[in-house]
């Protein structure tokens, strides 16, 4: 075994993701999902009427739709029964809408966040961190300086009772409605928690803000919203981290998530999501982009059962741009199935999507994207680019890129290839000493690259360090 | 989803074409097995994306230009040396086990409501029989629609080392009242070594619905090559599709098409890697004008067993009016690491710079256009290896562009 196996085996990375709380709240909901239910949530959030009313309603819709079945290739959600779910668990901490000293928090959630890593991170680059436990947020810091120039970060819930008017106005009406898809509805109906993020025109938060969500009870739901609204011409980068620990039961994640990027914007919006491998993901991310707005997304894609997720940009105004970056990693059991999806709505429109997944151990990954260009949209581009790395046989890899152009003055190119590990490659590797194990790693360290760089430092290596940590399951 | 179901078609219309053609009674049982089967099938998959069919054929009244008993056409066939080129009545009479091997192996008959439909209701069909070590070089076969509807088959057999080069036209003759509905099946068979070169040049009037399904399997070291032209006709939806079977297999899907007015192109290029060490090439290139709507759909599948494969698919489509509208999603599946398989998709207009050029030569706009887009189809010109194919369906894309 080589040193950097034996580093590696001494960072505390695996502990940081295995362990698991006992669970403590102080409010839990019933299983399953009733009108009843989502009063006694809102009841407990002390919300105003409209909001209720939003819930109801998003209930309705959710109890009408179909669960979506039909789509090619899809992963089995067969097991995603949704009587089985407990929506709403609030941690036993005094303070709504989190605290703002890291001392104040019960013991058992620091240690769980400090293993996570979340104040180090506070410390070192972040300009605020919010952390949920459960289904509610329970520590939130912004820097002062950032608040002096009137930026917001506070959790969901305290925003709709201190900002109800923008929330009012934003949330789940032009850019995610209830009505999108079943878990959307869902999760109009129950969510909590989650952060929102509130940009002055003109201001550039120069610094990432941070979220870190955990699930920490079995057959829990976690249905976080968060909203980010960036004013004209400000900047702000938000980096979402998730994690559960693994039980038995199934866990489901159907998180919500809108940006308004509003004139010459530009929003980043990362995350690396490693929930539990009983999780279904299953989320709805979308960003509408005003003129000249820049929105871009990058995920990484290591936890989760089955994932379906597609980031989403509407590029509403002339001249919007849309990046999107993706790593997708599927080991045993896992079937991730993510993309991105962007509409064209406005002349003079680019966006570019890259995707880089791998698959192994009879993990299955999925590329599923569409690109639409309206008509009208004239001098509009996009380009795709998938590429796929297989590590053995009793894997799957698909790429489903679906491209819809109602505009000839265009210009829309998508490529794609898959792959096993080069042989060669391996061998010229091992040719320099190296272990079999380690040129692998090596390789998909390389195939990834691309997008690592793209990420700040901290989640480039912790993302490294998971794609490491799936690896030596098999190769070791 | 189910389809409607024809109160006008009846057993004994099945039974009348069956008898027409001196069938034997298990194929006269299948097309009635498929007749029955009818109310149970789907429309054959069209991609939906959020809010959007892309091709709707539940919305097609069948009823209205369906006509059993009335396959009115004039069929020209020219065989080669050594080959056997038959019409059906003669390949059911002179082939029979033949066809009773080979029938509805490739395709089910039963895939979809128009496969049925056309299993049930075929009043005309060829069998290409080729047998072992034969060079076939010129057979063709040609189709020319006399009446509302016409549902045509044909089977294509290689033995071992034959070779083959068919090349099949449809095209409309006498005219019609309202809208028309043409149906082809195709099944190729490619015994060990053999090779099978189909061309195959669509030029339906523009009232006609067009569905066609051409698909092959091979046997070892086998090759079956597709070309498929596609300019007629108002809506079609048509599968070009190869099973790589067999190990060392390969195939080539050529395509083309030209859409104006408001013609709808839905194409399938499809190929299952199978066996090992096969190889597939997948080639679609296409112009769409005026109100036209194209959507294309690739998919290539790489099985569990199929080591060692490569594959590639590339699809190009030029937008030659705003009105127009290209959709694609070119797929792979893969199953088994050990491949090279890739795809790119592109869409674009006429590039400003390349027209740029050529008026400076003095060239005018219209022929500077016609020139750009006669190049643009070069690249599939050249895979077409048959001759008179190329020259048909480059002829045929020069007229439309000069209308």
């Amino acid at each position: 075994m080589s040193s950097e196996q034996e580093d590696l085996k001494e960072t505390d990375t695996e502990e940081r993701f295995a362990f698991k709380k006992e669970e403590s709240s102080a409010f839990k909901t019933e299983k399953g999902l009733t009108e009843e239910t989502i009063r006694l949530i809102s009841e407990d959030k002390d919300e105003p009427e409209w909001m209720l009313e939003r819930r109801l309603r998003a209930l309705r819709q959710f109890k009408e739709m179909p669960m979506p079945t039909d789509w090619p290739g899809q992963p089995d959600l067969s097991e995603v029964d949704l009587d089985e779910i407990v929506p709403y668990i609030r941690p036993d901490i005094d303070t709504r809408g989190g605290v703002d000293e890291w001392d104040d928090l019960p013991e058992d959630i620091q240690d769980t966040f400090d293993k996570l890593g979340i104040p180090e991170a506070e410390k070192k680059a972040l300009s605020g961190v919010g952390a949920q436990y459960e289904s509610e947020i329970v520590y939130q810091n912004m820097q002062e300086r950032w608040e002096e120039k009137g930026v917001v970060f506070c959790d969901m819930d305290r925003a709709v009772q201190e900002h109800e008017e923008i929330v009012r106005e934003y949330f789940m009406t032009k850019c995610v409605p209830p009505s999108d898809n079943k878990f959307a509805a869902l999760h109009g109906a129950i969510w909590s928690g989650g952060s929102f993020v509130y940009v002055p025109e003109d201001t550039t938060v120069d610094m990432p803000v941070q979220a870190y969500f955990r699930m920490n009870s079995e057959g829990m739901g976690q249905f976080e919203h968060t909203l980010i609204i960036a004013e004209p011409g400000s900047e702000v980068h938000y980096i979402e981290g998730c994690s559960a620990p693994q039980y038995a039961a199934f866990n489901l994640h159907s998180g919500g998530v809108e940006v308004f990027v509003k004139e010459d914007a530009h929003v980043q919006y990362s995350t690396v999501q490693n929930w539990s491998k009983n999780t279904y993901n299953l989320n709805t991310k979308r960003a509408i982009a005003e003129n000249g707005a820049t929105m871009e997304w990058v995920s990484g894609s290591m936890g989760s059962k089955a994932t379906m997720l597609y980031p989403s940009t509407i590029l509403k105004g002339r001249g919007a741009t849309d990046n999107h970056i993706t790593i997708a990693f599927a080991g045993e059991g896992q079937d991730i199935d993510t993309g991105a999806k962007v509409y064209h709505n406005a002349p003079n429109t680019k966006s570019t999507i890259e995707s880089k997944s791998i698959a192994k151990d009879g993990g299955r990954t999925n590329y599923r994207g569409l690109v639409h260009i309206a008509d009208g949209a004239e001098n509009s581009s996009t380009s795709v680019e998938c590429d796929a790395l297989m590590f053995d046989n009793d894997s799957t890899s698909d790429t489903m890129p679906y491209m819809e152009i109602q505009e000839s003055k265009v210009d829309v190119a998508h490529e794609a290839t898959v792959g096993k590990i080069g042989d060669e490659d391996v061998f010229y590797l091992q040719s320099r000493g190296l272990d079999d194990d380690d040129a692998k790693k090596m390789i998909v360290a390389g195939f990834i690259e691309p997008i690592t760089e793209e990420l700040p430092i901290e989640y480039a290596v912790e993302l490294n360090r998971l794609i490491e940590l799936e690896m030596e399951g098999s190769l070791g | 989803m189910s389809t409607q179901v024809h109160a006008n078609l009846t057993e004994e219309q099945v039974r009348a074409i069956s008898d027409e053609l001196d069938e034997p009674e298990w194929l006269l049982e299948t097309r009635l097995d498929a007749l029955s089967a009818l109310s149970d099938l789907d429309m054959p998959k069209v991609i939906r994306t959020p809010g959007r069919d892309w091709t709707n054929l539940d919305a097609l009244d069948f009823e209205s230009f369906v006509d059993p008993l009335e396959g009115a056409e004039q069929k020209e066939r020219v065989t080669a040396e050594g080959a056997e080129v038959l019409e059906w009545s003669e390949a059911v009479a002179e082939h029979e086990a033949l066809v009773r091997e080979h029938f509805g192996s490739v395709v089910d008959t039963q895939e979809n409501y128009l496969t049925a439909l056309s299993t049930a209701l075929f009043s005309t069909g060829t069998l290409v029989y080729v047998p072992e070590r034969v060079d076939a070089e010129d057979v063709k076969i040609r189709t020319t629609v006399d009446s509302r509807s016409l549902f045509n088959y044909t089977l294509v057999v290689t033995e071992t080392s034959a070779s083959v080069t068919i090349l099949e036209r449809q095209s409309t003759g006498d005219e019609v009242e309202g809208d028309r509905y043409y149906s082809g099946i195709v099944e190729a068979v490619a015994g060990e070594n053999s090779r099978i070169q189909y061309g195959a040049l669509q030029n339906l009037s523009e009232e006609t619905y067009n569905y066609t399904l051409k698909r092959g399997r091979t046997d070892v070291y086998a090759t079956i090559n597709w070309i498929d032209g596609n300019i007629g006709s108002r809506l079609t939806k048509t599968e070009v599709s190869t099973e790589l079977a067999g190990d060392s297999s390969e195939t080539q899907i050529v395509g083309a098409f030209f859409g104006h007015d408001d013609q709808h192109f839905d194409l399938d290029s499809k190929v299952w890697h199978y066996g090992e060490h096969t190889t597939a090439d997948l080639v679609m290139r296409g112009v769409v004008d005026d109100t036209a709507r194209s959507v294309y759909e690739g998919v290539q599948y790489v099985g569990d067993d199929a080591w060692n494969t490569s594959s590639y698919q590339r699809e190009n489509t030029l937008m030659l009016s705003d009105e127009s509208e290209a959709d694609a999603s070119p797929k792979l599946e893969i199953d088994n690491h050990d491949t090279e398989a890739s795809h790119s998709a592109t869409v674009g207009q006429i590039d400003e710079e390349d027209l740029f050029y050529m008026l400076t030569r003095g060239i005018d706009r219209e022929s500077a256009r016609n020139q750009l887009v006669e190049g643009f189809f070069v690249p599939v010109l050249d895979e077409v290896e048959v001759g008179e194919l190329r020259a048909d369906l480059r002829e045929l894309i020069a007229a439309r562009l000069r209308e």
